[in-house]
């Protein structure tokens, strides 16, 4: 058990001084988010439409969108001379790979989904609402979910050779949900809504992320093997 | 059952299931009473509602034998699987196309985010990706097994699905038509084509599938027949 | 000309390490592999040769656990290749012409990262010592683009050796290889013979293959065309005879 997460501490470690090396997939999210709140603010006409009632679906695309720019990238690094051919030569086991890059995606992910929320606050001066903690839980729960789903599925739209144009096409649909439920968790909490009248889908964002995550962890090895 | 007995058993189902069909047509068209509230539009109900099952049903043996693929590896269960998401893509299609005509009529606009409807075409979205993945690998083994993927993790995924839309309608307007299942019990001789169209939908995605399923078989043994004669 | 056809004796006296039943792999219609059958014993270094498309690469991946075969087994001291992470995954490395490295890793980082998959405990001694031995000690902290190409092989062949796998398993590994490093190279495989490892080499490479291995094999449109011990050939004739091999002449 101690070698299992010893294992995976090692991809993250691994993922994550590739990430500090090379600070490719960082910058790309983070200039996204940045660049969306710009772009939102002109194509929002601010006289007509509240930034307050639409900010909440915005903040979750720009999740979604930035998050498929650098989880998209997960497995090209690793396709460089081979790299992944060795790691799952290795006596680690799939999902404990699997594991690991998920779990390094999120470490890179929930930063930039704090900063979205920043970039928001920001640019069209929100009220974060009722309770910012709640807030940040569902992104970062939402966070996790978009990484268990989209890290299985870079790994399968790397395997293909339409490679990450395939990405958005297999995931979208399965985020509709997990984009359903934050919205509402969000849109709620900036109205200043009570707590408790969010907590029933910010349950509904934890069972999606445990299952997208179980799913990945089960179904991964199928995946990469040859 | 051998690679023939499935052709010829298929091809008879899709027939009975055809003529099924023709039946169901001409009941709807001039048996069975109209609906009061909503007039003729109604009866598109006849095909809408059997389609949607069929689609559901198609999806759910596809997911269920995409994860005995991955577990036995065994050829026939994919070809099973293939054969049942080209199934589920054809009825989603009837089913996405006969909502939105009697949308149009009933609640005056062809699109509505009703949760039944928006569950079926993210699943049509889910297939689309099974079929894109299944084509894009060099090697066709491993398509097969993302493909088996994709089905597995659209399964599990829609109880989420259904839970979500059925929550984002209580944002919006309900639709001021009150859709036919919420209304009382059907009347027996609506209800009575309805099952009667059910089974024919039904007979006719088996017999589909069937027939699917042989071609299937037939392409693999051409492969392996090809390989011979260039040994 | 005529050459061994004897099989080799020395084969059966060692204990087998890695044994190949009835192997098939096939991709869709293609077969690359159709049906080989192997057994090697400690000590033991096969060349494979063959020209390209014979189907060389995916025997080495389902030897080492990379490639599932479509039918047939592999058992390494018995055990059966399950393709989970059977510890069995600890009695082999793989050397490819790819490197398998980060290119924005360290060389001491690349061989740490595949240490802590290993489970290896005395990476801290262990490291330097495999540096040295393949003469990157001063460039341990270099990144691994920032190596020369024969530097970065020698690092990951100090990679594929680090857990001290029984089986080795080479796939073209001169390929490309400065004079310095394949001299390296040598000395290493050529120790591992001696040190009653097994090694399985895919070359394209006559002379070297033949100066290592103790047994040689060709393989044509995925079957061992002929098989033999290296003893027994005649090496200046050797060309000649793989080339009748591969049209099928004899």
């Amino acid at each position: 058990m101690s070698l299992y997460l010893d294992q995976i501490r090692a991809i993250i470690w691994k993922d994550l001084l590739l990430e500090l090396r090379t600070r490719e997939r960082i910058a790309a999210m983070g200039a996204f988010a940045v660049l969306a709140g710009v772009l939102f603010n002109y194509s929002l006409d601010q006289a007509r439409v509240a930034p307050q009632d639409v900010a909440a679906g915005l903040i979750w695309m720009t999740l979604v969108f930035g998050g498929l720019l650098g989880v998209g990238r997960t497995f090209y690094l690793e396709a460089q001379d081979g790299a992944m051919e060795g790691v799952l030569m290795s006596p680690a086991p799939k999902d404990a790979v699997y594991l690991g890059k998920t779990l390094a995606n999120f470490a890179l992910l929930f930063p930039v989904a704090l900063l979205i929320l920043g970039v928001f606050w920001l640019f069209f001066g929100l009220d974060l609402g009722s309770n910012p903690g709640i807030l940040v839980l569902a992104l970062g729960l939402g966070a996790l979910g978009f990484v268990a789903l989209s890290t299985l599925f870079a790994a399968v739209s790397s395997g293909t050779h339409m490679g990450e144009t395939l990405l958005p096409i297999l995931v979208f649909p399965l985020l509709v949900p997990m984009v359903v439920y934050g919205v509402g968790v969000t849109g709620r909490i900036m109205v200043g809504r009570p707590v408790e009248e969010v907590l029933g889908n910010v349950r509904l964002l934890a069972a999606f992320a445990l299952v997208a995550l179980a799913a990945g962890a089960v179904l991964f090895r199928f995946v990469v093997e040859d | 059952m051998s690679i023939t007995g499935m052709r010829r058993t298929g091809t008879g189902l899709a027939v009975v299931g055809l003529l099924g069909m023709m039946f169901v047509f001409w009941l709807s068209f001039f048996w069975v009473s109209t609906e009061a509230s909503q007039g003729v539009a109604q009866r598109i109900f006849y095909v809408h509602v059997p389609a949607a099952w069929t689609t559901f049903f198609a999806f759910g043996l596809c997911a269920l034998t995409s994860a005995m693929y991955l577990w036995l590896r065994d050829e026939r269960l994919d070809r099973a699987a293939v054969s049942a998401a080209e199934g589920g893509m054809i009825f989603g299609t009837i089913m996405l196309t006969t909502g939105p005509l009697w949308g149009r009529i009933a609640w005056g606009t062809y699109w509505t985010w009703e949760p039944r409807l928006t569950l079926t075409l993210l699943l049509w979205f889910i297939f689309l990706g099974y079929f894109m993945v299944r084509s894009s690998t060099e090697n066709p083994e491993k398509g097969k097994r993302f493909a088996a993927v994709v089905a597995i993790v659209g399964a599990l995924d829609i109880p989420f699905i259904h839970v979500s839309v059925l929550w984002f309608r209580s944002l919006h307007p309900q639709p001021v038509v009150v859709r036919p299942e919420d209304g009382p019990a059907l009347p027996g001789d609506m209800l009575t084509l309805l099952l009667t169209s059910l089974a024919a939908f039904t007979v006719i995605f088996l017999g589909l599938f069937m027939l699917r399923y042989a071609l299937e078989g037939l392409r693999r043994e051409l492969d392996v027949r090809a390989r011979k004669v260039a040994a | 000309m005529e050459l061994a056809t004897e099989s080799a004796p020395a084969a059966e006296a060692t204990q087998t390490v890695i044994e190949a039943r009835a192997l098939v792999r096939e991709y869709g219609p293609v077969v690359a592999v159709d049906g080989i059958d192997l057994a090697l014993g400690e000590g033991e270094f096969l060349a494979i040769f063959g020209p390209n498309g014979a189907g060389k690469s995916s025997l080495l991946g389902m030897l080492g656990g990379a490639l599932r075969p479509t039918s047939g087994e592999v058992r390494i001291r018995g055990v059966p290749l399950d393709f989970s992470a059977g510890a069995w995954r600890r009695r082999v490395g793989v050397l490819s012409h790819k490197g398998f490295l980060y290119a924005h890793l360290t060389a001491e980082e690349n061989l740490r990262f595949y240490g802590r998959l290993f489970g290896l405990k005395d990476l801290d001694s262990r490291i330097p010592e495999r540096l040295a031995r393949v003469g990157l000690t001063n460039r341990a902290r270099f990144e691994v683009r920032q190596l020369s190409h024969g530097m970065r092989q020698r690092l990951s062949l100090a990679r594929a050796l680090l857990h001290d796998p029984d089986v080795v398993l080479l796939d073209e590994p001169f390929t490309g290889l400065d004079p310095s490093a394949a001299s390296v190279l040598r000395d290493v495989l050529r120790e591992l013979r001696d040190g009653y490892r097994t090694v399985v080499m895919v070359t394209h490479n006559l002379s070297e293959g033949l100066a290592l291995a103790t047994r040689v094999t060709i393989q044509v449109e995925g079957r061992l065309a002929w098989e033999g011990p290296t003893t027994s050939l005649e090496r200046e004739g050797f060309e000649g005879f793989y080339h009748k091999v591969v049209e099928g002449r004899t």
